[in-house]
């Protein structure tokens, strides 16, 4: 049954939804920007002024096709500042946002992973084979 | 490690973490939005072509020759309402220089009629440049109003002001700057 | 002062006076009536907690009375009051900024105050109760003294001012504002109660399982309002705010998560205490941290260091919470390492494969999930402290890290409740798996007929099917055994609870993954189409009265109904609301909003519209979560301690 749950689900994954629309693109990448006036909200979520404006910006954009992705960002970077940006970069300081998590969770697996195996140490041992042998002659003397 | 001194071990370990983290909450400021700083300071300002409420075509680098003075202005903002009349000295004070600094208001999320009665109301007689879209605030990464933008006549970006003008603080600015061009 | 803020004012603050003075003597009843068992002074301690109740309701009372009567005198209302808001909204306007807010706090704490003393009073002997009183009448003071200081609502006003704004905009076009935010204060509140009782065991050095059972129902009680808060305000930003999302990872939101993430790790973590009488000391710091959240989230959002949809930004009142928060902590962390070995017990889990392991294990995960999103959330400060610059960290941070622990959470949610306590073979958990996978795999194939693509999805809507499966699959056996009974109890109602949970996570699933949108450009009787769907526009009207212009456009859907998404200009204030317009089905939601700039009269308008898939069963799935709480409450059949746990009871019905 796994086979065939793994199977539907390599099919399923690889089965895109299409090239994306030209709004998909928009929304993608207006949720990437984060509204000027309102630090925190996504230029996508945000009602604000200044987030339709940029809103505008990006579909006019994108609606020219000139650009990539990457550089329509870039031309909004150049003008708001870095801290336009929603998602860290992966370099500086800023990498940390993405190393610390995983780091917690590799550390908190090995406290569990520890504690388990402290716990299993601290059973009872099984009998071994010398205690096995003492007990069978203890019970053939006794029926003897 | 013993495992009686676990707990405390590992209670001082969160107090050291917990420590650093009330040293960040600490030197933590609120927001204030006084910071004039740009990535356009030195270079070339986006080239902006519209149309102000009279329908005359407007482009910035047709300017080039002069001072340039951009004014991102919206008529139900009360911190623009409060420099207004600032900006009215400061107009007639660079028309009556040979050299004088070129005032334009770049409408931000207002109707022209409502510009056009503010300014009846107020006066200012300089040109009004409507922004279908935000697209000059997008330009000049401007988000909140006001905001004030000083251009050199070479078109290069060389002061931003955000928030409301306080007395002469424009005009100075525009001096200090001139001296410097000139010099 | 007297003169300048009218009775109102001065009345006002005279309740808080009161209640701050009873609440420190209340303090003082109680931790002395517990270091010497002096029955004479325990019993003052009801009487205390009766006080501070009448205090606060007075003074609430005080505040609303003002509201109403628009007693603009108060500072307060001259801020969010007006003669132009309605009446329903005027009052809610009372907690639609800071100080009033604090003040429903106070309201809130001081009646869990009155309930506890209320629930013990009948073991006041026990020192645990006093202690435990003690810290509420502690926390209390807190709050009363910022009520009275820096967020007070009793301050006077500018002299001469006949009308006031009225509240935020954006808090005065739906009726959630009447109920979101006191039952948010229910469970942000509550979580105060089960953190005095921990900081009792921790001065007596007693976990008495007997203690711990009874707080546990105040722990569910707390943790399911604050569940139920934050699906109220979920459903309020869909409803009212026009980006078509419910969570936008705000700092807000998050400080009302991160208790709720403790909170959720603890209700399962406690079960092992209560078994095993394993975790003490992990489960006493998950209740600390659950209350420090509270003070730490309040300060995050309150002190402006952090701007949101939400924040009150006021300076001043952070560095009473930033206070509060350090008080907090270094007593609790310092009881916990000075008497946390006393509570360490010597029991181990015999085996990874059993219900406590498990519960381990959903320990570990919620905690990493608590980190990603308290990091995630103070990451700008951390950089502003350390390099002066300022970045944004947004929802993509938080989607991208929360999507595997979502999932890892689902996979034990389908595994755990099929589990039996202390050991496990592979052939038990293959057998009892049997049919929820059966279960996993319809949904799975279900999923893909309906076209769904993307290895995410699909892996939640797979492993979302499993667990119903094990869920359902206790439920039955459960029901078989013992009629209704069968649905009531913590077990039952848990696994009802997580029926709800996971209608919530593939809803979520659906509609993070599928929803399309478009903007479509309307002229008037012409119409449009977009994913299946006909759009028309039939015309553009306008509605005017004394507090807001709002301009409306009347679309025909599907050629049924017709829909009317608005701007709406609250002219007192100059702020512009957009107002969604919602058609709601089982499958999916047909969302739209009114793009500007729009003229009325005008015979065209620009409006996107969102499709957003399986919506409805968010709340439909916070539903079942609200009942599956409410029937964990009722106590179950208490199961006899010689029952063997793993096979099948035999139980006569009487």
């Amino acid at each position: 049954m796994f086979l065939v749950a793994g199977v539907l689900l390599v099919f399923g994954a690889n089965r895109g939804g299409g090239p994306k629309t030209q709004q998909e693109r928009i929304d993608l990448l207006t949720s990437n920007l984060a509204c000027p006036t309102c630090s925190g909200e996504s230029v996508f979520e945000s009602r604000a002024v200044a987030a339709e404006a940029i809103r505008s910006e990006v579909a006019r954009q994108v609606a020219a096709g000139l650009r990539t992705d990457d550089e329509i960002m870039g031309y909004i970077e150049q003008r708001f500042g870095g801290q336009v940006l929603l998602v860290p970069r992966a370099d500086g300081l800023d990498a940390l946002v993405w190393a610390l998590p995983v780091a917690v969770a590799v550390f908190s697996l090995f406290v569990l992973f520890s504690a388990f195996a402290k716990w299993r140490g601290n059973r009872p041992p099984s009998p071994s084979n010398d205690d096995e042998l003492i007990v069978a002659r203890a019970l053939d003397e006794r029926e003897s | 490690m013993k495992s009686k001194n676990l707990v405390k071990f590992v209670s001082a370990a969160v107090g050291v973490v917990v420590a650093m983290f009330f040293l960040v909450l600490l030197v933590a400021e609120p927001d204030n939005d006084t910071v004039a700083r740009s990535p356009l300071l030195g270079q070339p300002a986006p080239a902006i072509s519209s149309r102000t409420i009279d329908g005359e075509s407007f482009v910035l680098e047709r300017r080039k020759g002069s001072w340039v003075v951009l004014n991102f202005f919206n008529s139900t903002c009360v911190p623009c309402i409060n420099e207004h009349p600032l900006l009215v000295d400061f107009a007639e004070a660079e028309s009556s220089k040979p050299d004088g600094a070129e005032l334009y208001t770049i409408i931000n999320d207002d109707s022209s009629e409502s510009i056009r009665d503010f300014f009846a109301r107020n006066g200012g007689d300089w040109s009004k440049v409507t922004d279908d879209n935000g697209a000059i605030a997008v330009a000049f990464g401007v988000a909140r109003v006001p905001e004030t933008w000083i251009i050199d006549p070479n078109g290069v970006v060389r002061l931003r002001i955000t928030g409301e003008l306080t007395e002469g603080l424009l005009g100075r600015q525009v001096e200090m700057l001139r001296e410097d061009f000139t010099s | 002062m007297l003169a300048s803020t009218g009775v109102s004012g001065t009345l006002g603050r005279a309740f808080l006076l009161v209640g701050f003075i009873g609440a420190v003597f209340g303090a003082f009843a109680a931790f002395t009536g517990a270091r010497r068992s002096d029955q004479q002074v325990i019993r003052l301690i009801p009487r205390f907690a009766v006080l501070i109740f009448a205090a606060s309701v007075g003074a609430f009372a005080t505040m609303e009375y003002a509201m109403i009567t628009r007693d603009f005198s108060l500072a307060y209302v001259q801020k969010v009051g007006s003669w132009s808001t309605p009446a329903l909204y005027n009052f809610a306007a009372v907690w639609s900024a800071l100080e009033g807010s604090i003040l429903m706090w106070v309201l809130v704490l001081a009646g869990y105050t009155l309930a506890v003393a209320y629930w013990v009073r009948k073991r006041m002997h026990d020192p645990i109760a006093s202690w435990a009183m003690g810290v509420m009448f502690v926390v209390s003071a807190f709050f009363f003294l910022v009520s009275f200081f820096p967020a007070n609502p009793f301050a006077a006003g500018a002299p001469g001012v006949l009308d006031g704004p009225g509240p935020n905009p954006l808090l005065q076009n739906h009726v959630l504002v009447m109920f979101h935010p006191p039952i948010l204060y229910l469970g942000y509140v509550g979580v105060t109660v089960p953190f005095a009782f921990a900081i009792a065991a921790l001065i007596t050095g007693r976990v008495d399982e007997g203690w711990l059972v009874a707080t546990r129902r105040w722990s569910l009680f707390a943790w399911g309002f604050l569940t139920f808060g934050i699906a109220l305000g979920s459903w309020w930003s869909y409803e009212v705010l026009g980006w078509s999302g419910v969570w936008a990872w705000d700092p807000v939101e998050n400080a009302s998560l991160l208790p709720w993430i403790t909170g959720t790790a603890y209700i399962h973590s406690v079960l092992v205490q209560e078994r095993r009488g394993m975790l003490r000391v992990w489960n006493i710091s998950l209740l600390v941290a659950t209350f420090s959240l509270t003070i730490l989230g309040t300060f995050l959002t309150r002190s402006g260091v952090l701007n949101s949809v939400h924040a009150f930004s006021e300076s001043g009142i952070g560095s009473w919470f930033l206070a509060m928060f350090a008080v907090v902590l270094v007593v609790s962390i310092g009881l916990i390492g000075w008497r946390g070995d006393r509570l360490r017990s010597p029991g181990v889990i015999d085996s990874p494969l059993s219900r406590e392991a498990a519960f381990l294990a959903n320990n570990v995960l919620f905690a990493v999930f608590a980190f990603v999103v308290l990091l995630g959330t103070v990451f700008p400060l951390i950089v502003e402290a350390l390099q002066n610059r300022q970045i944004a960290v947004g929802a993509p941070f938080f989607d991208r890290l929360s999507t595997p622990i979502g999932l890892a959470l689902l996979t034990l949610m389908a595994i755990a409740p099929v589990l039996p306590w202390r050991k496990a073979t592979t052939e038990t958990l293959r057998d009892r798996l049997f049919w929820p996978a059966w279960c996993g795999l319809g949904a799975l194939i279900l999923s893909l007929v309906f076209g769904a693509y993307g290895l995410a999805p699909l892996l939640t809507f797979a492993l979302g099917g499993v667990s119903a499966g094990a869920a359902l699959r206790q439920v039955s056996l459960a029901t078989r055994r013992q009629g209704w009974r069968g649905l009531v109890g913590r077990a039952n109602g848990g696994m009802i609870v997580h029926l709800g949970v996971i209608l919530i996570a593939v809803a979520l699933g659906a509609s993070n993954s599928f929803s399309k949108s478009q903007e479509l450009s309307l002229v008037q009787d012409v119409e449009a189409q977009f994913a299946g769907h006909t759009f028309e526009l039939r015309d553009v009207v306008e509605v005017r009265d004394d507090r807001s212009i709002s301009v409306k456009a009347l679309v025909l859907v599907d050629g049924r109904k017709i829909y009317a998404p608005a701007i709406t200009k609250f002219t007192r204030i100059g702020m512009n609301v957009g107002t969604p317009s919602v058609r709601t089905s089982l499958t999916a939601d047909v969302y739209l909003t009114l793009e500007p700039p729009v003229r009325q009269d005008a015979n065209e308008a620009r409006i996107k519209v969102f499709i957003k898939p399986m919506i409805v069963w968010l709340w439909i799935g916070t539903a079942l979560m609200a009942v599956g709480t409410v029937l964990a409450v009722f106590p179950g059949r208490r199961r006899k301690p010689t029952e063997p746990t793993s096979a099948p009871v035999e139980v006569g019905r009487s």
